[in-house]
């Protein structure tokens, strides 16, 4: 039985040395649903285990993947934690505040956020430093938190669509809510711009809204082919203004953000399969330095990447660019283990980092085949 | 208290060499006895003076153990022994005794002939030092004298690592040396039982990473000799012979079967010899299962890989070739070098670190014009890669080897204090022992609480048991009265008349007798009567009783009453117990001094 893991072992990674540039494998020990970027160089990771005591780590990335020139003469290939703290209970989300050192994170079950200090140089502690206060006790789900990017510390959080807040870390104070009637499960919450936010609902539906005004957010409905049973993830990107929605049964809808009235611009059927009932790990993301690329995680043990630029206006199959299987084909279950969280680099166009329920965490940079087989250019970066 | 001192020697905050002191139970022992490499001056010997300012050191150390063959441990070793001077037992295992001479010489050869440094230990102090080696097995306990006791435990990391228990009396403390805990290929990973040391020492250099994985590492190895070979370059992997060396052969056999490659690996001769010796040194390391693997394929009988001829250097096309020695200082692997540089098609791969005077020190260093012998140049065109190899325990990996090894406190040495408070949070709350982190030159005191085991006569335990009340509670300590009797190592308590009987002593009986006088107008019985109601109210609990001979006892005291001839109504009380009764007859003569209360009938 052993034997015949190592075999599969040996072809995946004998396959991979064509497919990757660079392939990193580590085990934490516990896994991970955060994979949050502190800077370009350092990411947080957080245990969701129900025991009392889960780990924050702020992980330093290898000097290794990180050597432009000279690359050969890195042998480190290591994780270095540069900070750690204790969280009492699970973390679901976690998310960095930019141009601080302060994080939020939220357990997934109820609507408050605690505050954390990532710590400086002179301690690796990772400190609790307070809490922030959500709408309404007793969420099933646990608020969606988005950081705004400016530098004032404001953190945008709710559970649901008709308790979404803009806090003032420091005070506690709501400077924004959203005012919406219907009260919608969320499953994304994102600042496009320092002003512009995007709410995406379990449901399908798209909320836009400008925390400048007090005006109502603009309402964008489901995709017409959605169903009562079926849920969406949503991902907007700021650089190209367009949004994209995923369902449960892996439809994939692109929207343009200036123009969500104005229908889909295109659509795909992803090769996926709904899995079980825990929704809480599906991922959808553009990539921010590959134009039309998307990556897709949650539904099995893989990582997909998608080019939505190969997609047309009526609902057809598609295929993956590229299929990350490294947590499937390492896994001791190969069938039981799911991807949790990925994140694409925010400068290197096809860097990632994946993690998966069995606790491993990899950091990948994939060749592009078809482009490379076929002669033609990859998406431009 | 009783205490166990831990000292890493050396300056400040810097890491690279191991050489830690440990006072235990009034023996002194070091611990390692590595080189800093970074250094080329006396700082990079661990400061002796801690020890003692001047002279050897043999009267103030009882041994000396070395936990593998690297350099960072082993490489002052010939050092401390014949120029500052140590006479005493040195222990590592078979395999450490047997490589790190090698290894000892080929490092002095660099620093002196190559650097041209004077102050090194010669060839001949290497073999004077190895003289003073006791080898070790694993598992088996070894005595250094009447008292201090160590045992080797498997280390994974390097051929013959070893941790090591050291053991005086009922403390003991457990130094990791380095060691890995997740298998590697063909080493295994680090095994200790449930010893429960004092102290468990460790390095805190790898406890705050999280480690990629070996097969990303061989991967990466794989890809780029494939990628120069697709090229048409020619690959050098400078080797040391009794190293890595046959698990790369392995690894590109596997390879080169799979994919198909035609291109020809070579094998300098220089290593199969000391391949052999490292195969024999190997089988009888491992274990079973790793031996079977190794006995299924043994190292030299590789379809793809043949033995070097050095005119094969210049057959063109690629090729792929293994030569000695491994920090491209001397012989062929230099010369094959010489030969490659120029060509950027080609490529070195160095598989492990190199001392400071090699030309794979300098490649590694990004020198790409280095000079030879005769003042010629030679420019490096040739891709240079550094890859390490070599198994680590990580964060994950300590707290592992905590929970197997189930300390009482831990010790990691080599870190900075405010780098590592996290670290030391998570030991301390996951498994509530302390966690002391030492600067070099700092020395930690550990209290620590020793059972001294002790047996107990069976009569003297049935005895106490028999006087009843609730039974007994190991939480609550319990006082009895006993003789503590040492002979030889081992300590029995026995009741005291055993203890007399055994030393052919009588026992003496130590009586107190006191006169209490005492005002009361009835005849002496009542009197009496009067007394033992009193008592009975008062003392609650004990046993009290009124003898039908005139007395009043309680537990063993004995009361008797007269009168004073010249007054009837003068009562005189005679009040008698024994030594071990001191506190209640106090008591009572106290308390009859009072008198009697009216109301007793």
């Amino acid at each position: 039985m052993e034997e015949d893991l190592d075999n599969i072992l040996d072809d995946w990674f004998i396959e991979s040395i064509k497919i990757y540039k660079d392939l990193h494998v580590y085990q934490l020990e516990n896994p991970t649903q955060v994979l949050e970027w502190t800077s370009g160089r350092n990411v947080c990771v957080a245990g969701y285990t129900s025991s009392s005591k889960n780990e924050i780590l702020e992980l330093h990335l290898p000097l290794k993947l990180l050597a432009d020139k000279n690359k050969g003469l890195c042998a480190e290939r290591d994780f270095k934690v540069v900070h750690g703290g204790f969280a009492d209970g699970p973390v679901r989300r976690l998310r960095h505040i930019p141009g601080t050192r302060c994080a939020v994170t939220n357990d997934g079950h109820s609507s408050s956020l605690q505050v954390w200090d990532l710590g400086g140089d002179d301690s690796d502690v990772i400190r609790r430093t307070g809490s922030v206060e959500g709408g309404r006790t007793g969420s099933v789900r646990g608020s969606r938190i988005a950081a705004r990017p400016s530098s004032q510390p404001q953190v945008l959080h709710g559970a649901q669509s008709d308790d979404v807040r803009l806090t003032e870390i420091t005070s506690g104070r709501t400077v924004y809510k959203l005012e919406v009637d219907s009260s919608d499960a969320l499953s994304s919450l994102q600042f496009v711009t320092d002003s512009i936010v995007v709410a995406g609902c379990c449901k399908g539906s798209i909320l836009v809204a400008d925390i400048r005004s007090p005006a109502a957010p603009q309402v964008c409905c489901p995709p017409a082919s959605s169903a009562e049973s079926v849920l969406w993830w949503t991902d907007a990107s700021a650089s190209s203004s367009r949004l994209i929605r995923l369902s449960s049964c892996g439809q994939a809808v692109v929207s343009e953000l200036r123009m969500l009235g104005g229908g889909a611009v295109c659509q795909a059927q992803l090769d996926i399969q709904m899995r079980g009932s825990d929704s809480e790990d599906v991922v959808v993301s553009w990539a921010p330095a590959l134009d039309d690329c998307i990556a897709v995680s949650g539904f099995s043990g893989a990582v997909q990447i998608y080019n939505t630029s190969l997609w047309k206006s009526d609902l057809q199959e598609t295929t993956p660019l590229f299929q990350h299987r490294g947590h499937m084909v390492s896994s001791q279950q190969p069938d039981g283990v799911l991807t949790t969280a990925h994140a694409w680099h925010p400068e290197r166009p096809r860097t990632l980092l994946s993690a998966a329920s069995d606790g491993s965490v990899h950091v990948w940079d994939w060749v592009n085949q078809s482009a490379a087989e076929s002669g033609s250019a990859d998406p431009p970066t | 208290m009783p205490e166990i001192k831990v000292t890493p020697l050396g300056a400040g905050q810097d890491v690279g060499r191991s050489c830690i002191l440990v006072s235990i139970g009034g023996k002194n022992i070091m611990l390692d006895c590595g080189m800093h490499m970074g250094y080329n001056d006396d700082r990079r010997f661990p400061d002796f003076s801690y020890i003692t300012q001047n002279g050897r050191l043999t009267e103030f150390l009882d041994c000396v153990i070395i936990s593998h063959f690297h350099l960072d441990h082993c490489g002052a070793l010939p050092y401390m022994s014949e120029m500052v001077g140590y006479d005493g037992p040195i222990y590592m295992t078979h395999p450490t005794k047997a490589i790190c001479p090698i290894l000892l010489e080929d490092f002095r050869k660099i620093t002196v002939d190559k650097k041209g440094e004077t102050n090194f230990f010669t060839s001949q102090m290497i073999k004077d030092c190895m003289k003073k080696v006791i080898p070790l097995n694993l598992h088996q306990t070894v005595q250094v004298d009447d008292e201090l006791e160590i045992k080797a435990y498997y280390a994974g990391h390097v051929l013959g690592a070893a941790m090591v228990h050291i053991k005086v009396g009922s403390e003991s403390v457990v130094y990791t040396g380095d060691y890995n805990m997740t298998p590697d290929r063909h080493l295994g990973a680090a095994w200790i039982d449930k010893c429960r040391p004092d102290i468990l020492i460790s390095e805190s250099t790898y406890a705050t990473t999280i480690r990629d994985s070996k097969r990303c590492r061989e991967r990466d190895f794989l890809k780029k000799v494939h990628e120069s070979i697709e090229r048409g370059g020619k690959v050098l992997i400078p080797v040391f012979a009794l190293g890595r060396a046959q698990e790369l052969c392995i690894l590109l056999e596997t390879f080169w079967e799979r994919m198909n490659l035609k291109a020809p690996i070579y094998f300098s001769t220089g290593l199969t010899e000391k391949a052999n010796h490292y195969y024999k040194l190997f089988i009888t390391w491992t274990n079973q299962k790793i031996r079977k693997t190794f006995v299924q394929r043994n190292m030299f009988e590789f379809k793809h890989i043949k033995a070097f001829d050095r005119s094969y250097a210049d057959n063109p096309g690629p090729m792929v070739v293994f030569a000695t020695p491994g920090m491209l200082h001397a012989g062929q692997s230099l010369q094959i070098f010489k030969k490659w540089a120029g060509n950027e098609k080609n490529m070195v791969i160095m598989p492990g670190y190199c001392v400071q005077g090699t030309i794979g020190h300098k490649i590694l260093n990004g020198q790409r014009k280095l000079e030879m012998e005769g003042r010629a140049t030679l420019d490096v065109k040739l891709q240079v890669e550094y890859m390490s190899f070599s198994a680590h325990a990580d964060a994950k990996g300590i707290m592992q080897l905590i929970r197997m090894a189930e300390p009482r406190n831990m010790l990691l040495v080599h870190g900075e204090a405010v780098k590592m408070e996290f670290l030391k949070g998570k030991i301390e709350q996951e498994f509530s022992i302390n966690c002391y982190m030492p600067a070099n030159g700092e020395t930690t005191t550990v209290t620590t609480n020793p059972s001294v085991p002790v047996d107990i006569s069976l009569n003297l335990l049935k005895r106490e048991m028999a006087l009843g009340g609730p039974l007994p509670d190991p939480k609550k300590p319990r006082t009895m009265h006993g003789t503590l009797i040492m002979k030889e190592n081992s300590l029995k308590l026995v009741s005291s008349e055993q203890a007399l009987k055994e030393l052919g002593l009588n026992e003496h009986q130590l009586r107190f007798t006191c006169r209490v006088q005492l005002q009361d107008p009835h005849s002496d019985p009542d009197t009496l009567h009067r007394i033992y109601t009193h008592l009975k109210s008062v003392l609650k609990g004990y046993t009290i009783q009124h003898l039908p001979d005139g007395t009043v006892m309680v537990e063993s005291i004995v009361i008797k009453v007269s009168s004073s001839a010249e007054d009837p109504n003068t009562k005189v009380l005679l009040l008698s117990w024994s030594y071990q009764d001191e506190d209640l007859g106090s008591f009572l003569s106290n308390l009859l001094k009072k008198g009697l209360p009216s109301g007793l009938c």
